[in-house]
């Protein structure tokens, strides 16, 4: 018996954690998604056909296609521009409030899409689809069905929420182009124009495809803004057709659905991904840059300066006072009269809000609040524990094919759209496997299904974390005849401490603002905050959503703020 | 070939280079010598056009390029200068042939030619066999010589380098150095080099100016500024080692040595390494030191010791032990006396 084990040890040693890793990964990523694949070909493939090439395939696919198609497009579109404008004023030209603007061009993404929504709907949404208008209607403007419901308000919230990812691209490839590389191109005496189109442009081009591929993944997996905005009105998206699907108990469509926009959305992002690290990219240079030139605006200084500061506001100040003042509001037509506290601490009076008493008299607001932290928490933490083992996992054993599948594997769920990703954990894990139960239903179902849609991030951070590791610091340690992990946990993890923090922080964020996987794996009777504030709006009870959705972005903002202060100053490099 | 009269930049009311007056002629390899932040990269941005000076005038040759009272400047590209960046500024887009033939194309220059002076560029820097890599793809020494080729293919009269070699490490330093040198001799045109490293100085100017505070502290040939240094700062910032600078005051020694030959000031006085020897015992102008650290150099040794917390550095020949009571014994003179504002009296 000993001397197989014996012989067992240093494979162990040199595969064991990688081995690990990847046995988790399988369970975590690659079992859902065969199992989604495998149950829509199980049954001859009827599934498919159906979806594809039947009657019923023009509602069922190919319109919600042609719809996630043209708001992806637009909105890598907008955001492009949007984004790309802000990065150019931030980072070539001497606009007033640099660091600020470049702060709050980051931040709409820390606030959850279904929040810029409800906000869309306090002043743009009319009386079509029942229930009482916005505020242009209170103030006596009719408002057109395409600005209330469908597509463009779809479209522009979109805008709203993923512009900071083109942003954060873009400046990063015009800060490496601004200074040394124009100057390069000045001194070989270029017209502005010939640099502008030999230099400027070819540089930034792949940031500028790799930011809009971004945004058009993001805004095709997007659940919460075609569903609050475009449902009402009957416009379906991929995402609202496959969570369609599967509440009305069509789970095979459903899954076709959801492998459909797994591809739409990976095609692209794959696109923008290969492009932004192609080998004639910035992102491939290193070197010292110089202090960059700013380019004087001169007289349209005050007035980009002004459209910036009102682009900004609009997109992460405004939607919040929007939400506050609705949620104080009895009329929704008349936002800033008659507050009320009643939608926050109300008793139940028959007479006032059909009887529904204040978020915080709910019976469901308290348990919904402790699970969303609870479960945030707890995800986190299983995201980055899990991220810091693949981490050093890939870095410490180089296993062939293996290490090269954990790295694949950990990176996948980033190329999934989160209600593809849930529908995949509910073919897999809805039924009972062998002697473990069904966890359909369960905190846990959705606690993994979270925790593997954070591990991407969580990965990178544990990267950041390990590469600390091989430094003179380590060295030291490791003098003293520590072991691997005794020094990973008495000196990295200190050190890395604060960046840790901020990265589990930032993930955190991103768990409870989630609405596309919790809404079709939370537990019936105990739901979330993103859920309950969803389920709210969807019955009309807007005042309460616009609490529920307040709460969040109160937690979210803390969260937000604290990252910020840990990382200090280190983030706004752009500026 | 390039003269600078009066010259002169402030950013924002603060003066960054101030007053400074040189000239040196055609294929002259001037040095800009001084630590960070006292301006040489700006002096060397004014030269090539990207800066413009707030006062006094440049001159290449007989042409005015650059008047600060006047406002007039000659666009970089009217200069025939080139400029290397501390970053060498490759463009990441372009192959390492793209990056050379750009400057090439802009200037008009037919196919042929710029051809030709692709390969002439490429075969005088060893990179031939990168033509058709990008620079993200290419080691920081490679992207150093391509850079390199890139400013020499237009053949400009004035090459300009801003810390070139700041970014590599050691061995590949000397190696560039050597580099440079003959791209210097091949080209035979007027070079200015920023550093703040004085050993490039040393082994590659033909005249340095040592810049402290945006002004000139010195302009002279190297072996000069090691002779003559004409300031405290330039004599404790050149040789290795440097010079030490010894402070004095009423005519002794670190304040507490009596020599008749000592001014009567408050100062410093330059005594160079090898004029100061071992003693073995106590004697006039000799000073007890605490032993800080043995350099051994060239089949010689620099002994650095410690008295009254000034660091004094002597070198020998004796391969000995070095006794524990350490004793080093001054020279009868010192080689330069400067005031206490550094100023050299003497
Ligand atoms: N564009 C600029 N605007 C304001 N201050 C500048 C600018 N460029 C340089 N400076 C300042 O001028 C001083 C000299 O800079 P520089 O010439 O780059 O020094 P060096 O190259 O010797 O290290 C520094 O204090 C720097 O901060
Ligand atoms: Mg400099």
């Amino acid at each position: 018996m000993t001397v197989p084990l014996r012989r067992l040890r240093p494979s162990l040693a040199r595969y064991g954690l990688t081995a690990a890793m990847a046995l988790i990964l399988v369970v975590l990523v690659a079992a859902p998604l065969a199992t989604i694949l495998i149950q829509t070909l199980q049954s001859g493939g009827g599934a498919w056909a159906d979806v594809l090439a039947s009657r019923l395939s023009q509602n069922l696919f190919w319109r919600p296609a042609t719809n996630t198609m043209i708001i992806g497009l637009a909105v890598a579109g907008g955001c492009v521009l949007l984004g790309g404008f802000l990065a150019w004023l931030v980072v070539m030209t001497d606009v007033p409030g640099r660091p600020l603007i470049a702060f709050m061009a980051t931040l709409p993404f820390m606030i959850p899409s279904f929040a810029t929504a409800l906000a869309w709907g306090s002043v743009f949404r009319n009386g079509r689809v029942g229930g009482a208008g916005g505020l242009l209607e209170g103030l006596g403007f009719s408002v057109p069905d395409w600005l209330s419901w469908g597509m463009v308000p779809t479209i522009v919230v979109l805008i709203a929420h993923y512009y900071a990812l083109a942003f954060t691209v873009i400046a990063a490839a015009l800060s490496t182009v601004n200074g040394d590389l124009v100057e390069a191109a000045q001194m070989t005496g270029a017209s502005r124009k010939r640099i502008l189109f030999g230099i400027v442009l070819p540089v930034v081009t792949p940031a500028v495809i790799a930011g809009g591929s971004l945004a058009f993944a993001g805004a095709v997996s997007n659940f919460a803004a075609p569903a609050l905005l475009g449902l009402p009105v009957r416009m379906q998206t991929l995402s609202t057709r496959l969570f369609g699907m599967i509440e009305i108990g069509q789970t095979e469509r459903g899954y076709v659905l959801a492998i459909l926009l797994i591809a739409i959305s990976a095609i692209f992002l794959g696109i923008g991904n290969r492009i932004l690290n192609s080998r004639r990219s910035f992102a491939t240079i290193s070197g010292k840059g110089a202090r960059p030139r700013r380019f004087t605006l001169g007289t349209m200084r005050l007035p980009l300066a002004l459209l910036a500061w009102t682009v900004c506001i609009l997109t992460t100040l405004l939607p919040i006072l929007l939400l506050l003042a609705a949620s104080l509001a009895p009329s929704s037509l008349s936002l800033f009269s008659d507050w009320t506290l009643h939608y926050w601490i109300g008793a139940a009076d028959p007479a006032f809000a059909r009887g529904q008493p204040g978020i915080f008299h709910h019976p469901q607001l308290i348990s919904a609040l402790t699970t969303t932290l609870m479960l945030g928490a707890g995800v986190v933490f299983a995201a980055n524990a899990l991220g810091l083992l693949i981490a050093v996992a890939l870095t410490r054993q180089k296993v062939p094919v293996l290490s090269n599948a954990v790295s694949q594997l950990s990176f996948l769920p980033m190329l999934l759209p989160g209600i593809a990703f849930a529908a995949a954990y509910i073919a897999l894990y809805g039924a009972p496997i062998g002697p473990l139960p069904a966890l359909y239903g369960t905190k846990l179902l959705l606690g993994l299904a979270l925790t593997a849609a954070m591990l991407p991030f969580a990965v990178q951070t544990g990267r950041a974390t390990v590469a600390q590791i091989s430094g003179d610091i380590d060295e030291a340690a490791r003098m003293t005849g520590a072991g691997f992990f005794h020094r990973l946990w008495a000196i990295t993890l200190p050190l890395a401490a604060r960046g840790l923090a901020a990265g589990l922080l930032i993930s955190f964020v991103n768990v409870i603002g989630d609405l596309a996987i919790t809404v079709l794996l939370y537990t019936p009777t105990s739901p979330l905050l993103a859920v309950l504030s969803y389920s709210y709006a969807s019955d009309g009870f807007h005042q309460f959503a616009n609490a529920v959705t307040l709460v969040i972005l109160v937690i979210s903002m803390l969260a937000t703020c604290a990252a910020t202060l840990l990382r200090g100053r280190r983030r706004q490099t752009f500026a | 070939m390039i003269s600078l009269n009066q010259v002169s930049k402030s950013f924002a009311g603060t003066r960054v280079v101030d007053d400074v007056s040189f000239s040196v002629p055609e294929g002259a390899f001037l040095v800009l010598l001084g630590p960070s932040g006292c301006g040489k990269s700006t002096m060397l941005r004014m030269l090539a056009g990207l800066e413009q000076p707030t006062g006094g005038q440049i001159r290449f040759g007989d042409m005015l390029v650059a008047d600060g009272g006047s406002g007039f400047a000659l666009p970089p590209a009217r200069r025939d200068a080139g400029l290397v960046f501390q970053s060498y500024a490759l463009w990441p887009h372009m192959t390492v042939a793209g990056n050379i033939d750009w400057p090439l194309k802009v200037a008009r220059l037919p196919a042929e030619e710029r051809r030709a002076r692709i390969a002439e560029a490429m075969e005088m820097l060893g990179i031939t066999q990168l033509a058709q890599r990008y620079p993200g793809e290419i080691s920081g020494g490679q992207q150093q010589r391509v850079a390199l080729a890139r400013m020499i293919a237009p053949r400009p009269k004035v090459m300009l380098f801003d810390e070139p070699l700041s970014n590599l490490d050691a061995t590949l330093r000397v190696e560039m150095r050597f580099e440079l040198l003959k791209v210097h001799a091949a080209t035979g045109a007027t070079s200015v080099y920023v550093t703040h490293d004085q050993v490039e100085a040393m082994t590659m100017a033909s005249h340095v100016a040592v810049m402290n505070h945006g002004r000139i502290e010195q302009f002279d040939a190297p072996e000069r500024l090691l002779a003559e240094p004409s300031s405290a700062f330039v004599a404790g910032f050149v040789g290795t080692p440097a010079a030490n600078l010894i402070p004095i005051a009423d005519g002794k020694w670190l304040g507490t040595i009596a020599d008749a030959a000592l001014p009567d000031i408050a100062g410093h006085a330059m005594v160079r390494a090898e004029t100061i020897e071992l003693a073995d015992e106590a004697g006039p102008r000799t000073v007890s030191v605490t032993l800080a650290e043995v350099v051994p150099m060239a089949g010689r040794r620099l002994v650095t010791g410690v008295a009254n917390g000034v660091r004094i550095t002597a070198i020998t020949d004796s391969t000995d032990r070095l006794p524990s009571n350490l004793r080093f014994r001054l020279p009868p003179a010192a080689a330069a006396i400067f005031d206490s504002e550094g100023k050299r009296i003497s």
